[in-house]
């Protein structure tokens, strides 16, 4: 199975990248770590005429805190990520990370590249989607900041601009009285798209029992990975515990629009939201309590 | 289209190839290199036969461009051995009856390699995860399994001896 052919750039930074990209106006894809644009180009659903390489770019691999906000380079590879970058990643972040793929796959996919390609049940959207993160899209003209919920727009379509590059991923660092969790259901164990994935955040008042904020995040229950409305209201102000989890369970099940395809049915995509989402949130609550 | 020449380190050797920015990496080393251990399987990153390191870490060179591994170092399976001796993780997948047909094998023991760098010691639970990205159609992956055992208990008493 053979690449087509193309011409291939090495930017040196990131405004080289930009201002080639530009100058293609159209005719280039960005590669970063090559896991979802490769696999497209031999199988014939795409063919750049140029490819600009990302992947060595390092100002694309930092990472940090400025203030309270938790700062990730789009070219982090999910092994790095899966690895918590030294604690500071939020935890349903690290384990959507590490349930992506495989070590070879994780060793080569980008932060970045998963969510642009914005696959509906995609591991590292999901979870960001529940920790209220935002993208910081960079064109010549500057930078603009976009909420996830206004970033997905379809399968594989987003808010992304032919010019623009997907720098980083913001989002607020995590604090005491904070947890969240993911979990992940397949056909199988390793090396598996999702047939049905949640992630959950919440936030609880000084008292330690009462949510203070939640959101619970679907995927592969609608056609982009969705913010579940019904679950967070019903957590909102509620004491933490099984009879809200089953409620925001419920809500789940109701605001998901999954639906039949050869790897499952709608009722049972459903069935399975309601029950990933008690399982999420009972890790963040476990988080949230500091065990 | 563009051609490359491209610098890279494999097995320790310094390596010089002109290639075409549309190969990848499992290609050059195949075709530019002629080190053939190297498997091309499913060549969409799926089941893990083309599996090498690059510096260090597990990758499908199916899915690397072989530009992109410019100035930098690859392990084939063809590095692993020191001249005759083989490494204990070839040597544990034949005592083990690790390799039946032999096409996922390469793959396989790079991937162990890697494992046994960052964990010693490891569990069962451990190696099957390590291992998840290589597929075997032969063994039902339980020799594959107890080989990676046996490999990491001589190589840390090697290494305490």
């Amino acid at each position: 199975m053979l690449l087509p052919s193309f011409t291939y750039h090495r930017p040196g930074g990131l405004a080289e990248a930009l201002a080639m990209l530009d100058g293609f106006g159209g005719q280039a894809k960005l590669l970063a770590g090559g896991t979802d644009l490769l696999v497209n180009m031999k199988h014939g659903k795409q063919a750049p005429a140029q490819l600009i390489d990302l992947d060595g770019l390092a100002e694309l691999k930092a990472s940090g805190s400025r203030g309270d906000a938790l700062e990730l380079g789009a070219g982090l590879k999910a092994a790095a990520i899966a690895g918590g970058l030294g604690g500071a990643a939020p935890q349903a972040l690290a384990q959507g990370a590490g349930a992506l793929g495989s070590p070879q796959v994780r060793n080569r996919a980008s932060l970045g590249g998963n969510l642009v390609t914005a696959r509906p049940a995609a591991d590292m959207c999901v979870p960001l989607l529940a920790l209220g993160a935002r993208v910081a899209l960079v064109s010549p003209a500057g930078e603009r900041q976009v909420d996830l919920p206004e970033f997905f727009l379809g399968p594989g379509l987003t808010a992304l601009h032919p010019s623009e590059v997907l720098t980083r991923v913001l989002l607020a660092k995590p604090r005491p009285g904070e947890g969240s969790g993911y979990g992940k259901l397949g056909l199988r164990k390793a090396l598996e798209i999702p047939l049905v994935n949640v992630a959950a955040w919440l936030a609880l008042e000084a008292d330690g029992k009462t949510i203070k904020e939640a959101r619970v995040a679907l995927g592969a229950a609608a056609p982009t990975p969705m913010l579940s409305p019904g679950a967070a209201k019903a957590l909102a102000g509620a004491t933490a515990g099984d009879d809200a989890f089953a409620a925001a369970a419920f809500a789940a099940a109701a605001d998901a629009r999954p639906i039949d395809d050869h790897r499952g049915s709608a009722e049972y995509r459903r069935d399975m939201v309601a029950a990933l989402t008690k399982r999420c949130l009972g890790q963040a609550l476990a988080q949230a309590r500091g065990n | 289209m563009s051609a490359h020449i491209l610098k890279l380190k494999v097995n320790g050797r310094e390596y010089q190839a002109l290639v075409s920015a549309n190969h990848t990496l499992a290609q050059v080393l195949r075709e530019n290199l002629g080190l053939t251990g190297t498997k091309q399987g499913c060549q969409v990153g799926d089941c893990g036969s083309c599996t090498v390191l690059l510096d260090g870490e597990p990758v499908n060179s199916c899915l690397v461009l072989g530009v992109q591994a410019e100035s930098r170092e690859v392990l084939t399976i063809e590095g692993l051995a020191e001249g005759n001796k083989l490494h204990p993780l070839q040597d544990s997948f034949v005592r083990a009856g690790a390799i039946q047909c032999g096409f996922c094998s390469p793959g396989m023991i790079l991937s162990a390699k890697a494992l046994l760098e960052r964990k010693p010691s490891p569990g069962l639970d451990d190696i099957r995860q390590g291992l998840a990205g290589n597929l075997c159609r032969c063994t039902g992956y339980q020799k594959i399994v107890e080989a990676v055992m046996q490999a990491s208990h001589r190589m840390s008493g090697e290494a305490s001896s």
